[in-house]
């Protein structure tokens, strides 16, 4: 049974949309905007320059839904289902150890290499990262955060072992994402057959930002592109839940402008 | 055949053939996929911080990760997947996934970064595998690692102490178990009755929390709890790590066992030659007398004929 009702006026923050987002970040709010879009429930997306900072574990997006502020995808799922909507109520047991097995697959190799190529990698860093990610701010202040951020990075991909990785391998480790969830999505519309559920928004905002964002080279995006089935997977939830809403939380339109602006 | 390959990796105790969840898995693999694996415990050596174990050997080639080694393996022709479909192979990542990004961090905190667990067991363990004076630095240096690792990825706000780092990594630890346990639910291993990849991989993670004595023990207490989980640990134990004989890995209980066991028959065997010797005495012909005697008065018109025929 439903808590209490969904209000008006919920809204989704993240960074500004045109000059500031990052790969990684506009994959993890494509995907909350998608599942709450599943979910049926409305939301607004606000765009500030501080977002990361507000948000109550440092990690955008974050929603403010009546008086509560909850940030990332996984307690966002859960909030949601203690207000009464879920997605995955009709799994069993099983289903659900893979759910929650694919998504951890999602943020163990989708999300940490998108980390790696904006942070990692030389050249991207240079040219997209540093003048993307300050933007908003005077000098000296963009170059400052963005070394720090940089900085905090680096520490967790050595933390984690992939400092040592080069950027071939990376994307190595993209293709086997990939395969993996192209072979387990199959020919089903969603991954669990009939119905979609929070793994399908989370490849979504991957996937989608992967291939509509415009990098140094294409190879990341080509990556995807290999696997036609996953291609299409994208396409049919962008035309399911995206197309025919407001432009405001349209992924087309934040597609279209990031295509636009990321052109470098 | 290739020649036999070398596997340099830490060794074991209570049971297990190593401690080291990464060389475990390695070796997992290697019996399941039938390859031939000649294993070498790191004792006493100088070379243990610079290598980053597990290492495979083979012939002029050094692999250094567990993933990279299985690849190697795989290659060579020792594949444990070869019956797998593309979904169950897709699977097979999604779960390594969640074992890294779940278990990982619990495992890591229960073995380096709890006190009491890391003073009394796993400290003096490594720092007996090792020369002086690296035993001194080696864990300590692997401690640091542990508790960096759990920070970074795990430490960010809302959690601002270690507690509340613990809480959260023990919680999801305890989550993944009961997701494991539902997975393989009775079934002998997680994709039919063959063991894979994944099942080497969660041998690899479960069995040093289910088998290694430490004093704070929250998570082997809820492994402990899930029944399917220890059968699968000790399935695999029982089939495919007791039956080398040229004693790859250090003795641990194992020998202790055998021996109690051989002593116990041993005592068992004397007892019952013992009381075979009573009952040869009592049924010897030193006690004729009293037996005829009895046969007399208990029969006496039948005992009596044969005896008065007797004597003349």
């Amino acid at each position: 049974a439903a808590a209490e009702p969904w209000p008006e006026n919920a809204a989704l923050y993240q960074q500004l949309k045109d000059e500031q987002i990052l790969l990684s970040d506009n994959a993890s709010s494509l995907a909350v905007q998608a599942f709450l879009q599943m979910c049926n429930l409305p939301i607004r997306v606000v765009c500030r320059a501080n977002a990361e900072y507000m948000s109550p574990s440092g990690k955008v997006p974050f929603i403010h839904v009546g008086n509560q502020v909850v940030s990332e995808l996984g307690p966002i799922v859960q909030f949601v289902k203690a207000k009464g909507h879920s997605l995955s109520d009709g799994l069993d047991e099983v289903q659900k150890a893979e759910m929650k097995a694919y998504m951890e697959l999602v943020n163990n190799m989708l999300l940490t290499a998108e980390l790696y190529l904006q942070w990692c990698d030389d050249v991207t860093v240079e040219e997209i990262t540093h003048p993307r990610y300050g933007s908003p701010y005077p000098w000296p202040l963009n170059r400052i955060l963005s070394y720090q951020k940089q900085w905090e990075v680096r520490r967790k991909m050595k933390a984690i072992g992939w400092a040592g990785k080069t950027l071939p391998q990376v994307l190595e480790d993209v293709d086997q994402c990939c395969q993996a969830l192209s072979q387990r999505l199959g020919t089903q519309p969603y991954f669990f057959n009939k119905q979609p559920t929070e793994l399908d928004a989370l490849v979504f905002g991957h996937l989608f930002t992967i291939l509509t964002t415009q990098l140094i080279t294409d190879e990341l995006s080509e990556k995807v592109k290999n696997y036609s089935n996953l291609t299409a997977f994208c396409r049919r939830i962008e035309q399911q839940y995206f197309e025919g809403h407001d432009k405001d939380s349209s992924a087309t339109s934040a597609a279209r402008s990031a295509k636009r602006s990321l052109l470098r | 055949m290739a020649a036999p390959m070398e596997l340099r990796c830490w060794g074991g105790d209570w049971g297990l053939p190593s401690l080291h969840p990464e060389s475990l898995t390695v070796m997992a693999y290697a019996k399941f996929s039938g390859a031939p694996l000649i294993v070498s415990a790191i004792n006493n050596s100088w070379r243990a911080p610079k290598e980053e174990v597990p290492v495979l050997i083979s012939e002029d080639t050094v692999i250094s990760q567990p993933a990279k080694i299985l690849n190697f393996l795989r290659k060579q022709k020792y594949n444990a997947d070869y019956e797998l479909s593309a979904k169950q192979g897709a699977d097979t990542l999604a779960y390594i996934a969640l074992l890294e990004e779940k278990l990982l961090p619990a495992l890591l905190h229960t073995f380096w970064v709890e006190a009491e667990n890391y003073c009394s067991v796993t400290k003096p363990w490594f720092a007996s595998k090792a020369a002086f004076p690296l035993s001194l630095y080696l864990p300590g240096k692997k401690s640091r690692e542990a508790l960096n690792r759990i920070l970074l990825t795990r430490g960010g706000p809302p959690h601002y102490s270690l507690t509340e780092v613990e809480a959260q990594i023990y919680r999801e630890a305890k989550e993944c178990l009961n997701l494991l346990s539902k997975r393989l639910g009775t079934s002998q291993f997680f994709f039919g009755n063959t063991p894979t990849t994944l099942d080497a991989f969660v041998f690899g993670f479960l069995a040093p929390i289910y088998k290694v004595c430490f004093p704070r023990v929250q998570l082997q207490e809820h492994l402990r709890q899930l029944p399917n989980l220890c059968r699968f640990c000790d399935d695999i134990l029982t089939c495919y790590f007791r039956l080398t004989v040229s004693g790859h890995f250090p003795a641990g209980q194992d020998t202790a066992d055998a021996n109690l066991q051989k002593l116990t028959q041993l005592v068992n065997k004397e007892s019952n030659l013992i009381e075979k010797m009573d009952d040869n005495l009592r049924k010897s012909p030193q006690h004729p007398p009293r037996k005829l005697t009895t046969l007399k008065l208990a029969a006496g018109g039948e005992g009596s004929s044969p005896l008065n025929r007797l004597s003349p």
